[in-house]
């Protein structure tokens, strides 16, 4: 190969996606071919040239590989694609259109991931930085903008004009509870004492909840970026970053990013020059999802139990070690440095009024396009699960919308035009959470999910307090009998009495809100519950003792896929005739249902 | 400083909780995890009263054990809101420990409907922590919280026996409940797993300490005791104070 060919290639940047979903189908292998590939083919230095990033948030598609400056995408790319990229796209400048991603709508192919509507309808600001870097190269970040802000700060901002503009920016803690994160600072700065610390959230736990995750493997230097900025605004000198103990990739990149913010003087002693001393301690999360409640999670760092406690004096107040403590989550540390860079009013201007800025959502769930996807404040749902989630799967009917993790509420169709802040979504018994997003199609059994919920509840509740413990116990005791078939009118009265006081009495967010599942879905979806007790019947087919199957002859093909499928061989029928179920030996585990391409399995 | 309860004017010193001002002035809050010793644990929730603060729109209900006033509020003991509250609470809590006097008054007093008895081990725990509070206070630690949720209960680590307990059985004395079991025969007391041997008082012959707790008494203070027990040392020091008076 010729020198020419060489400088060529030099220009180009392959990024290759390597956060957690793209690493678990290979990611990391197709970056490592790419080097290898790379360097046998002459001994240019191609260190530069690859990188591997953090998440893409475009996760069903991965392992994602980007083709700069040619802004070409490739979805799905395995290692023996590697070849074929370097001869066709690097040498030849041709674009595999095997690789691209094909709008499932217009059929078309898209060369550039930036124009499918995964991303078109996206606003980037927690996230903006997330696949386009490499987290482990600190250069990487400040040439996209990184530590300008702490600059600015610095130069012309003093600690109260700091917190001035967090306040007018109306930034809203991203962790779920909304509140507003300058009023925080303001509270702290404030708060005699000393020392003060600071924390950041990133004990996040809800199953199917991934952004902070993908925040701090993907950009950690934002996070601690903010925290800088957070540490200058209220005089504190020390911070923790809270990471859950199963996040090994964050904690790794975290650790770098820290020892590499230190040699480059952003954190230690007199940063840049003036006389701000402050540094940063990653501390793991000891496995509880309770510890992401902020005062479990600082009894946690504390060496105690991870039980919260009362917060009647705020932690700004008393907080770690009785000392005055902010704590915020991993999203809001990272819109604090475009706040400052950008100003208040730039961010005030996305979102709505009540809730400025954007947020992230993971979509997940009976979802076409699954992933991390940031939007302003007041997107509707129908935005994000149809266009930029494409849809139910297999284009079934849209039943529901879990939002808010395991304490969230369920969202009906009806409710599809609701535009997502933290306001609108409690007003509709659900909250936003940490910002998980679960769509469930028609499939689904709304009282199951329910008790699916307080199941995961039951085991993550620390069980300190009365009616989050036993309220949850004796919950999840009705919802089963519901399930089982064994409910009475009567537990509806019991399930909503209980639900309440533990809404009322409960010591933390957690117990205050883990009632929501069972009380947004008897609001939403009552009819179910009634089939459930006076039919004893399960619509969606999903409880099992409830539960039974027909094939529908007219809809029936007989193209075999359901016998195929039936672990417990009771469908029966010829090749193009229709089946029956034998119901003595069905096990109702709902796989024919799920299969059939016709809809001829049906629920009595 | 002035706050009302009930619309009765109090007055308080800031920073008492909510419940120290009521059982000064004796009002009812019932509770189940606090004591005086210990201060609020925040963990039964019995006690929550509902509050009226200034520049809040909404009254809210909070735990008198644990809420320290610090401004001019209004509290209500005994509104609806808080009457649900503690009614669901009695009925939860009633079944972890059907038998007791004290949670059926309540449950009797609030109207709290009857729920299924609770398969928990040990029956009679209602997890309010006053043992864990009083091992703590002994010293020793030797029992603390197990496991989360609902399977959340009262353990030595890993349910054996621990060097730590030392057997004084403070934590059974204290438990509202008699959750806390124990054998005891005049010369050996099983608690906790674990045997141990019974000290008699040098005057009366009655059994009254274990050699550990003795053991761990000469440990704390450095000073070799006479072996009596509570009731004759008093006896002791009273004939002692009539000696001096005459």
């Amino acid at each position: 190969m010729d020198k020419q060919v060489n400088n060529e290639i030099m220009k180009q940047k392959i990024m290759v996606c390597c956060g957690t979903g793209c690493t678990a189908n290979g990611g990391r292998d197709v970056y490592k071919a790419f080097l290898e590939q790379l360097s046998s083919i002459s001994n240019i230095e191609v260190l530069p040239m690859v990188k591997q990033t953090g998440c893409n948030g475009w996760c069903e598609k991965g392992p994602l590989v980007k083709i700069m400056p040619e802004d070409i995408t490739y979805c799905g790319v395995k290692v023996a694609d590697v070849g074929e990229i370097i001869d066709k796209t690097l040498l030849q400048k041709q674009v595999i259109k095997r690789l691209l991603y094909r709008d499932p709508a217009t059929k078309k192919h898209i060369t550039s991931h930036h124009q499918t509507n995964f991303y078109r309808k996206q606003h980037k600001i927690a996230l903006r930085n997330i696949g386009e870097i490499d987290p482990g190269n600190i250069q990487d970040y400040i040439d996209r903008g990184g530590y300008q802000a702490l600059q600015k700060a610095f130069s012309s901002l003093t600690p109260q004009q700091l917190i001035d503009e967090i306040i007018s920016s109306g930034l809203r803690g991203r962790g779920g509870g909304g509140f507003p994160t300058g009023r925080k600072w303001q509270a702290c700065k404030d708060a005699q004492g000393s020392p003060k610390y600071i924390i950041c959230n990133g004990d996040e736990g809800d199953p199917g909840a991934f952004m902070d995750r993908s925040i701090m493997e993907g950009d950690p230097h934002t996070v601690i970026e903010g925290m800088i900025l957070c540490a200058y605004a209220v005089g504190a000198s020390h911070g923790f970053v809270y990471v859950r103990d199963e996040y090994d990739l964050a904690v790794a990149y975290l650790k770098k990013a820290i020892q590499d913010a230190r040699i480059h003087g952003y954190l230690g002693k007199g940063i840049l020059g003036s006389n701000l001393n402050f540094d940063i301690e990653i501390v793991r999360g000891g496995g509880a999802f309770v510890c992401g409640e902020e005062t479990a999670l600082m009894a946690s760092i504390e060496g105690r139990p991870g039980e919260p406690y009362d917060k009647y004096v705020f932690p700004t107040e008393k907080g770690l070690w009785g000392q005055p403590t902010i704590i915020n989550n991993v999203e809001s540390w990272a819109n604090i440095p475009v706040i400052i860079l950008k100003g208040a009013q730039e961010f005030k201007k996305i979102g709505t009024a009540g809730s400025s800025g954007t947020k992230v959502f993971s979509l997940v769930g009976k979802v076409v396009n699954t992933g991390l996807v940031e939007v302003p404040m007041g997107t509707s749902l129908r935005e994000i699960i149809y266009e930029i989630g494409g849809g139910v799967l297999r284009n079934r009917s849209f039943k529901a919308v879990q939002t808010g993790g395991p304490s969230g509420g369920c969202i009906p169709a009806s409710l599809l035009d609701l535009k997502v802040d933290f306001d609108t979504l409690t007003q509709a018994g659900s909250m936003m959470g940490s910002g998980g997003m679960i769509v469930m199609d028609d499939h689904t059994c709304m009282v199951e999910v329910a008790r699916y919920y307080l199941n995961f509840l039951a085991g993550e509740s620390c069980g300190k307090c009365t009616p989050c413990r036993e309220g949850i116990r004796a919950l999840l005791e009705i919802l089963t009998r519901i399930c089982d078939g064994e409910g009475q009118m009567k537990d509806l009265d019991l399930l909503e009495e209980i639900s309440s006081t533990m809404q009322e009495a409960s010591l933390c967010a957690l117990g205050r809100t883990a009632a929501n599942p069972v009380l947004s879905t008897i609001r939403y979806f009552r009819d179910e519950y009634l089939a459930h007790i006076k039919e004893q019947r399960c619509p969606a087919g999903v409880c099992r003792k409830l539960t039974t199957f027909y094939i529908e002859p007219e809809k029936c093909n007989g193209c075999g896929l359901c016998t195929r499928n039936c672990p417990a061989n009771a469908i029966v029928g010829e090749k193009k005739q229709f089946h029956v179920i034998d119901n003595e030996s069905c096990i109702r585990c709902g796989e024919c249902y799920r299969q059939c391409r016709f809809d001829a399995v049906q629920v009595m | 400083m002035f706050i009302t309860i009930n619309n009765r004017q109090i007055e308080v010193q800031t920073g008492e909780t909510i419940l120290q001002v009521c059982r000064r002035e004796n009002i009812f809050i019932p509770t189940f995890c606090y004591h005086e010793a210990f201060g609020g644990q925040g963990a039964c929730r019995m006690c929550m009263v509902e509050v009226k603060e200034n520049g809040r729109n909404k009254n809210r209900l909070v735990a008198a054990c644990t809420y320290p006033v610090t401004a001019t509020i209004e509290v209500f003991t005994e509104s609806d809101r808080v009457q649900q509250v503690r009614r669901t609470l009695v009925m939860l809590l009633k079944r972890r420990a059907a038998q007791d006097p004290y949670i059926e008054e309540l449950a009797h007093k609030y109207e709290a409907p009857l729920l299924p008895k609770l398969k928990v081990d040990p029956q009679g725990c209602i997890l309010c922590r006053l043992c864990i509070l009083a091992c703590e206070k002994m010293g020793k630690s030797a029992i603390w919280t197990v496991l989360r949720g609902i399977d959340k209960r009262i353990a030595t680590p890993y349910d054996e026996e621990t060097d730590e307990c030392m057997g004084c059985k403070a934590c059974a004395e204290i438990c509202p409940t008699q959750a806390i079991t124990f054998l005891e025969d005049g010369e050996k007391r099983s608690i906790w797993n674990k045997t141990f041997t019974l000290v008699s008082c040098e005057r009366c012959g009655k059994p009254y300490a274990t050699r550990e707790q003795l053991e761990y008494m000469r440990e704390q203070t450095g000073y070799e005791t006479a072996q009596i027990c509570e009731p004759c040392r008093k006896k002791t020091l009273a004939s002692q104070v009539e000696k001096y008076q005459n």
